[in-house]
């Protein structure tokens, strides 16, 4: 098959279908190739969207806590790409009949706030409106928008290659991207179109394991953390996240930029979640929110557990302990205050003020769903010895910590003291916590125009890029980064589409 | 009940995990797989719920 366009979207994600719907609402045509035989990638398990209002004062004060959050290494034209366009989502969204529902629309001068933020990062989480997107039955809201854009997308003339990885970029003698070039996955046959600018909206690779130890220095493992691995990602199984778009563009010259995980930290099934983000089985996820004792695997603690909530924070320090694991662990004086007073940090994910029978989901999850990363025991050493916690380390640390409770003063990380409950009236409950992520972030470099450069930071003409795989150009080159989210990836995407308009009209 | 999956179908797995006696990923393929028609009424039942769940409805059922 040979077609021609004016420009090729690689990827059918939330980057992929805004930088579509750009595209044709500049007049121009599109093609979309998506590797899988349905549309969407990982946004199709989105939920909320932060929005920036399309305000200046606004958008100034987003744009400044974004790039002082990335302690100014994120590219400043990329930040202010992503606050000018993110307004466009919302009124996408529902352009598509998906509702959006305000979970917190935050004035101006809240903006950054942490008494808004739930405990996440507030720049991350209180830069916009909190909005949600309303899915159908059980599923992400996410996954309605994906398939409505498609749907859109096609109405209005853009033309989607389902089943059909994108396997190559030509350009001409001049350098200029002019062809794309896929293979349809059923029939075999080759697909070629010319093209005047191709946008990489691949998404990431996390599942791809070599690409991971290479790029990030973890190694890989499934949600059940059955291998030997230190990262787990909750994400749909099999989604393919395989590095396609980074291959490519660091074939044509692109510079290798940074790669993190997106900080999501979680205990690992079976019997807690599913393959299917945000089904969970129990109370486990809630859980793992609150404010309890951390330690590693020599049983010290290693932070100020009043983050723990903060993904973004508690992964970071889960990366630096031995083997990069740690351990919540609260004793049946905290299950019981879990189950008749509360929760003392509500999750908006899994909303649940009282915790149900927490024995009872223990014994189910390691006698009945075998789950190796969960223990309940009567004593601290038997504890220890089920989830490989060095005994002397952790009675050491117990003690410290309990001393602590007692006098409502943390002296080594001064983790509020509402939060200071002792670890000393068996049975003993303990979850061993793995850094996680819902993709990786980052690996192809951009200009503030969209364009992939290289190492000396020339574009490369006609090759464009947005998603996850340019993620990490908002924050620099972080380890664990704050957040991929379908909301970051959007807003790029529509500035992507317009930028590749601009570039084609001025060929 | 004879259930079908349209190809728009995202295989995200909300029906392997709610309903694990109907559904089931299938990663050699790219599929999720119906294992069983909805033949008694527990089924059916577990059947009519999975189509409502389903995050883009992409289950159709015949009876």
């Amino acid at each position: 098959m040979h077609l021609k366009t004016d420009i090729v979207v690689m990827g059918s994600g939330a980057a992929g279908y805004c930088a579509a719907d750009a595209i044709l609402a500049k007049g121009k045509e599109v093609v979309v190739f998506e590797k899988r035989p349905f549309q969407g990638g990982v946004a199709n398990c989105a939920i909320q969207f932060i929005v920036v209002r399309n305000e200046k004062a606004y958008q100034d004060k987003a744009f400044q806590l974004l790039y002082e959050y990335g302690n100014y290494n994120g590219n400043p034209l990329v930040i202010r790409q992503y606050v000018n366009n993110s307004w466009r989502t919302k009124e996408f969204i529902e352009r598509l009949g998906v509702k959006m529902v305000a979970a917190d629309l935050v004035p101006l001068k809240d903006l950054g706030s942490p008494e808004r933020a739930d405990g996440f990062p507030p720049a991350i989480n209180v830069h916009g409106d909190d909005m949600l997107a309303m899915g159908r039955g059980k599923g992400h809201g996410g996954a309605l928008i994906g398939l409505r854009a498609m749907r859109d997308i096609e109405k209005r003339g853009g033309k989607y290659l389902l089943d059909t990885p994108l396997t190559d970029i030509k350009t001409d003698e001049n350098g200029n991207v002019c062809q794309a070039i896929g293979v349809n996955n059923k029939t075999g046959e080759t697909v070629t179109v010319d093209c005047k600018a191709v946008i990489i909206c691949a998404g990431g690779m996390m599942d791809d394991p070599e690409m991971i130890k290479e790029h990030t220095g973890f190694i890989y493992t499934d949600y059940n953390a059955s291998g030997e691995g230190n990262v787990t990602f909750n994400c749909f199984p099999n989604s393919k996240q395989t590095g396609d778009g980074h291959k490519l563009a660091w074939k044509l010259g692109g510079a290798v930029g940074a790669v993190s995980i997106e900080g999501h930290d979680m205990v690992p099934g079976p019997g807690l979640v599913g393959p299917t983000p945000w089904i969970a089985f129990n109370e486990f996820r809630i859980m793992t929110e609150q404010p309890y004792c951390f330690v590693n695997k020599n049983g010290n603690r290693f932070l100020d557990e009043s983050l723990s909530n903060n993904h973004m924070a508690i992964n970071r320090a889960i990366r630096n302990q031995p083997g990069r694991v740690s351990y919540m662990i609260f004793d049946d004086d905290t299950r019981k205050h879990l189950e008749e007073e509360g929760v003392d940090y509500f999750y908006f994910v899994f909303p649940a003020e009282k915790l149900t029978d927490i024995r009872g989901q223990f014994k189910e999850v390691i006698e009945v769903k075998k789950n190796k990363h969960v223990f309940m025991a009567d004593t601290i050493e038997e504890i220890c010895a089920q989830a490989g916690i060095d005994k002397e380390g952790l009675k050491a640390t117990l003690d410290r910590y309990n001393g602590f409770c007692d006098k409502h003063s943390d002296d080594d990380f001064g983790k509020d003291p509402k939060y200071l409950r002792p670890v000393r009236k068996g049975p003993f409950y303990a979850m061993r916590v793995f850094c996680g992520g819902y993709n990786t972030m980052g690996g192809i470099r951009i200009n503030g125009n969209m364009q992939v450069i290289r190492d000396d930071s020339t574009a490369i003409p006609g090759l464009f890029a947005a998603g996850d795989n340019v993620l990490n150009e908002l924050y620099g080159n972080p380890i664990i980064a704050g957040l991929g989210a379908a909301y970051f990836a959007m807003p790029l995407g529509f500035a992507a589409g317009d930028c590749a308009c601009d570039y084609i009209d001025q060929l | 009940m004879k259930i079908e999956i349209k190809n728009y179908c995202i295989r995200c797995g909300i029906c392997v995990s709610l309903y694990p006696e109907l559904y089931a990923f299938n990663f050699e393929d790219d599929v999720i797989d119906v294992l069983r028609d909805a033949d008694t009424p527990e089924l059916e039942a577990q059947a009519v719920s999975s189509a409502k769940d389903c995050a883009v409805a992409a289950i159709f059922l015949e009876k």
